[in-house]
């Protein structure tokens, strides 16, 4: 009889045990469902692009869920993309509020490096392609302010025209300067991008295999030798 | 017709979207930018416009117009990254209101007139005024953001040709305190090591330097190695708490001024622990003290020379009796176990330890001192001139090392030594091709001195370039009383309006730094040449050829021979022939127009990363250092002592004012205001306070404040924990925000040997309004 007890008692001990630990776990887990994410912990080196980065983007894309691969929730639209920046390629303001918390430094990686839900913005958040650089706001700044202080003359270019693919059904060339945006699956896949750009076969994971970078390059002509 | 469940999301989301923005961005619309119709982009090299940091950035080119930035990934300095302000920088070409048509003033009217016509005024104002009032009536004031050939040919003009001493340049505002700093312990100017120190050192320490904002692209090159090493530490030694705070390992605050106290007492526990590097110091160091209570310049005709005196090392321990971590944990608010703590990292001999200063350090009435006092630490320990080792001042302007200090654009300076120097002087006049006795062997004004005297009347005629002095003066008021007196006339070569601008009496169009070729030189001795990227607008002109057309006008043609087409490779010829030696030799034209910048000493087609080191440095001899700057062969450590700031705060005026940047704008925002996303960030100035400080006096974030000094007040929003935290006791205002003139209520006051003032430090009260 004692001896059942004190059996009764170890197992309840275990079971609170187990309880113990599981349950912040299972809050923990309940409170972030949202989609799996990327991890883009490995890249290190600075300024990345695919060719110097190849591995460091292949983990990451290894890592990344069937779900997220998949998520189509994206509320953004190539116009909107665009009327973030002063040309293609040009830093994005922030368009959300930044509070500067007292005496800590700003983590816009928590949200950016990884993506998911956002309940405050009702958002997917996009990706940053280079999340090695920690000093976000050293480019991307926020915007508090709609009257300009002098009317400006500027211009560009128009942003690259979407599907030019060189034969009816092959696949498009890179539109877009690759530098500091080597990591094509950060900006092209997932509920965070812009629908308009992102990719129908997200779980090719060699994306270059296909796609190369579209230049302005004069066609090959063979250099005449002498004799 | 068919709606798939896709479709449906999308536009749903789509609509969402646009909602959600619109709350968050009332009235900011959502068109992108005007196009261009063209064919594609090319891409030219070119150095940044801004900072001293010198990112090599790539311009993407179409047709005639600049359309896009990204960073040179060939540059070593930021290898592929810029700043917010280097992607943007283009933009600074196309605001709206650009100068592009000469302006004369004419019966008080500013009246567009043809630039043949504005150069011919100038010049025979120049040359009526040298008659009536004598040469050193008329001055020129440029600027370290001066291309390399402008400064060159107005040191020419001014000091060759005219005979006046009268040429100083604004980066007396901002590195003076440097160069005399590197002058007094090392006999030369400039840095011994170089921006790959960052990838080396173990320990970073910022004194009074707020790298994150204001060298971003250098702090993301520190924060890159500790991201890859893991033990890299950055502690942030600092009047007030910043970005570069919060992303440092600590932050220690102090009290403005005591940093000479605390450098001091820094070298005390390292003697006391005996870390000094012994073979070191006796070999490569010898000791020397100077006068003490030296002033503070806040009157007319200051004069002030130092004297050195040698000294050992048994004085210089006496000396620092006075500053044990126990005695200046009181003064300057630093705990002892900090104070300890510091000079643990830099004791460590195990700890490549690379210091950080920029304007903290120099605009300080004691300037000088305190770059010696840092240097005297580097030395204690031997942590210098080797890769990770490194005492660095960081230059504000991208060529302030370029243009004003190597050029030597400065009342006392000549290209190559000072005009007190009969050898310098016979040098300069040999290659100028003019009589030596032209060069004047006496410095007339430095700036502050120099607006004392265009206030007085001794100066008549002041010829302005690429520079806000209106906006950047301390004590304001007074010089643009100065400037606007009836007999005065002042000449602006501008791109915008601005309140320097406003005080002209003829304005000539400038061409900005891409629309024509120059070189800059920027913190770490690199040399970096750009092309002439896009056409001038209008009659727009570069600074260095408006000098030119002005000196032909008064005569000199044969020592302005240049054709337009040729003329800075030219320049770059002739100035090179004033450096041509180990210790200085400058990159040929060639190699600069090829590569993203070289650095000096350039020998035998090799750039020199660390001075004073003959594995490095082709002028260094012997086996492990030689600090060939002096006649000892030998860095100094200098006694010097804490002497408290020209103003401190009092019962009527209890704060401290610190003024300085802000990430997003250029000194007085007078490009930067007109780039939309860096105008739009920082709108306007503000000034932050303290959260104590602002509930004592009710004042609350946004509310309106005034502060006042003994000399001028301005109204602006306060900031309560904004980007920066100053402590209990202090405000910090940007400067660039020409609505809120902060330099009327700043101090005059400079550093006796540098003569830069600063703006770091005056007392103020503050009100609600």
């Amino acid at each position: 009889m004692e001896k059942s007890d004190r059996k009764l008692g170890k197992v309840f001990l275990i079971f609170a045990g187990i309880c113990i630990v599981a349950l912040p776990l299972i809050v923990f887990t309940a409170f972030s469902f949202e989609p799996q994410e990327m991890e883009m912990t490995d890249v290190q080196a600075r300024n990345m692009d695919f060719d110097s980065n190849g591995k460091a983007i292949f983990v990451n894309y290894e890592r990344i869920s069937k779900d997220y691969l998949e998520g189509t929730s994206t509320a953004r639209t190539l116009d909107e993309y665009y009327s973030r920046r002063q040309y293609t390629g040009s830093p994005p303001f922030i368009p959300h509020k930044v509070e500067e918390p007292d005496l800590a430094a700003v983590d816009c990686l928590a949200c950016h490096a990884r993506g998911g839900w956002t309940e405050e913005l009702q958002k997917n958040t996009p990706i940053t392609p280079h999340p090695d650089q920690e000093s976000c706001r050293q480019c991307h700044v926020t915007s508090s302010e709609v009257k300009l202080f002098v009317e400006t003359n500027w211009m560009s270019v128009a942003p690259p025209r979407l599907g030019r693919a060189a034969l009816p059904g092959a696949p498009l060339p890179i539109p877009h300067d690759i530098q500091m945006r080597g990591n094509c699956i950060a900006c092209h896949v997932g509920p965070g991008t812009v629908a308009t750009i992102r990719v129908e076969h997200p779980s090719r994971g060699n994306c270059r295999q296909c796609h190369v970078p579209q230049t302005n390059a004069p066609l090959f002509e063979r250099e005449s030798k002498p004799g | 017709m068919d709606i798939t469940r896709r479709q449906f999301i999308k536009s749903a989301a789509m609509q969402s979207a646009a909602a959600s923005a619109a709350v968050l961005f009332p009235g900011i619309s959502f068109g992108a930018w005007k196009n261009i119709d063209s064919g594609g982009i090319e891409w030219k090299k070119t150095p940044c416009r801004f900072c001293g940091t010198g990112c090599g950035l790539l311009v993407g080119v179409s047709g005639d117009r600049a359309v896009a930035v990204k960073g040179d990934p060939n540059c070593t300095v930021n290898q592929g990254l810029c700043c917010v302000k280097g992607y943007h920088s283009i933009q600074i070409l196309y605001g709206k209101d650009r100068v592009t048509k000469a302006l004369v003033r004419k019966n008080g009217q500013m009246v567009e007139t043809p630039l043949k016509e504005a150069l011919d005024l100038v010049a025979s104002k120049m040359q009526e005024t040298i008659k009536n009032h004598g040469k050193d009536s008329v001055a020129m004031y440029g600027s370290g953001q001066w291309s390399i050939t402008d400064g060159y040919v107005s040191s020419k003009l001014f000091k060759g040709c005219i005979g006046t001493n009268n040429l100083e340049a604004n980066a007396r505002l901002c590195m003076a305190s440097a160069v005399t700093g590197f002058l007094t312990s090392f006999g030369l100017d400039e840095p011994m090591g170089c921006y790959d120190d960052i990838d080396h050192a173990d320990v970073f320490i910022t004194w009074g330097n707020n790298m994150a904002e204001m060298h971003p692209v250098l702090f993301s090159r520190m924060l890159a190695n500790r991201k890859a090493k893991n033990h890299v530490l950055i502690i942030d030694f600092a009047t007030r708490t910043t970005r570069t705070s919060q992303a440092a390992d600590k932050s220690i605050i102090f009290n403005p001024q005591t940093d000479l106290a605390v450098a001091n007492s820094i070298c005390y526990e390292i003697i006391r622990n005996d870390w000094v590097n012994w073979d070191f110091v006796n070999k490569h160091v010898s000791f020397h003290k100077g006068k003490t209570n030296i002033g503070y310049g806040t009157q007319d005709h200051f004069q002030f020379n130092d004297k050195e005196e040698p000294v050992d090392f048994e004085a210089y321990k006496a000396f620092l009796e006075d500053y044990t971590p126990e005695k200046v944990a009181k003064l300057s608010g630093v705990p002892a176990k900090d104070i300890k703590y510091l000079a643990a990292l830099y004791g460590d001999p195990d700890k490549k330890v690379t210091s950080f200063w920029c304007m903290g350090m120099n605009q300080h009435t004691r300037g000088t001192w305190i770059n010696n006092l840092v240097y005297n630490i580097h030395l204690l320990v031997g942590k210098i001139s080797t890769p990770g080792n490194s005492p660095f001042s960081l230059t504000g302007q991208p060529s302030a090392c370029g243009t004003v200090r190597e050029v030597g654009t400065l009342t006392h300076k000549l290209p190559h030594g000072v005009v007190m120097n009969e050898g310098a002087r016979k040098l300069a006049a040999k290659i100028w091709d003019v009589p030596v006795e032209n060069i004047d062997p006496k410095p007339t004004y430095h700036t502050v001195e120099m607006f004392r005297a265009l206030d007085r009347g001794d100066i008549r005629f002041m010829w302005i370039q690429v520079t806000n002095p209106m906006v950047t003066m301390p004590n304001l008021n007074r010089y643009r009383n100065g400037a606007k007196k009836d007999d005065r006339f002042i000449v602006v070569s501008e791109i915008y309006p601005t309140p320097t601008y406003d005080v002209a009496d003829v304005v000539l169009p400038a061409a900005l730094w891409i629309e024509r070729e120059g070189f800059f030189g920027n913190s770490e001795r690199r040399t970096q040449h750009n092309e002439q990227i896009v056409p001038m607008p209008g009659d727009c002109m570069s600074n260095t050829w408006q000098i030119i057309e002005v000196a032909r006008r008064m005569g000199f043609e044969k020592q302005f021979p240049w054709s337009e087409k040729t003329y800075i490779e030219d320049i770059w010829n002739e100035y090179g022939q004033f450096h041509d030696n180990p210790k200085h030799r400058m990159a040929p034209y060639k190699d600069l127009k090829a590569r993203s910048g070289l650095q000096w000493p350039y020998v035998n087609g090799l750039e020199t990363k660390w001075r004073y080191n003959p594995k490095y440095d082709p002028a260094a001899e012997g086996k492990d250092f030689d600090f060939y700057g002096k006649p000892d062969r030998r860095a100094w450590i200098w006694l010097r002592p804490y002497e408290p700031a020209a103003e401190s705060p009092d019962s009527e005026y209890p704060f401290w004012l610190n003024t300085g940047r802000v990430l997003e704008h250029w000194h007085t925002g007078s490009m930067t205001r007109r780039v939309p996303i860096l105008h739009r960030a920082v709108p306007e100035s503000y000034v932050e306070i303290n959260p104590d400080d602002a509930s004592r006096l009710g004042i609350t974030s946004g509310s309106k404040v005034k502060i006042s000094s003994r000399r001028g007040s301005v109204t602006m929003k306060a900031s309560i924990n904004g980007r920066g935290r100053p402590p209990q006791g202090m405000v910090f205002v940007p400067f660039f925000d020409e609505s809120y003139l902060i330099n009327e209520a700043t101090l005059d006051a400079f550093c006796p040997i540098s003569k830069q003032p600063d703006y770091k430090k005056c007392a103020v009260k503050l009100e609600r309004a």
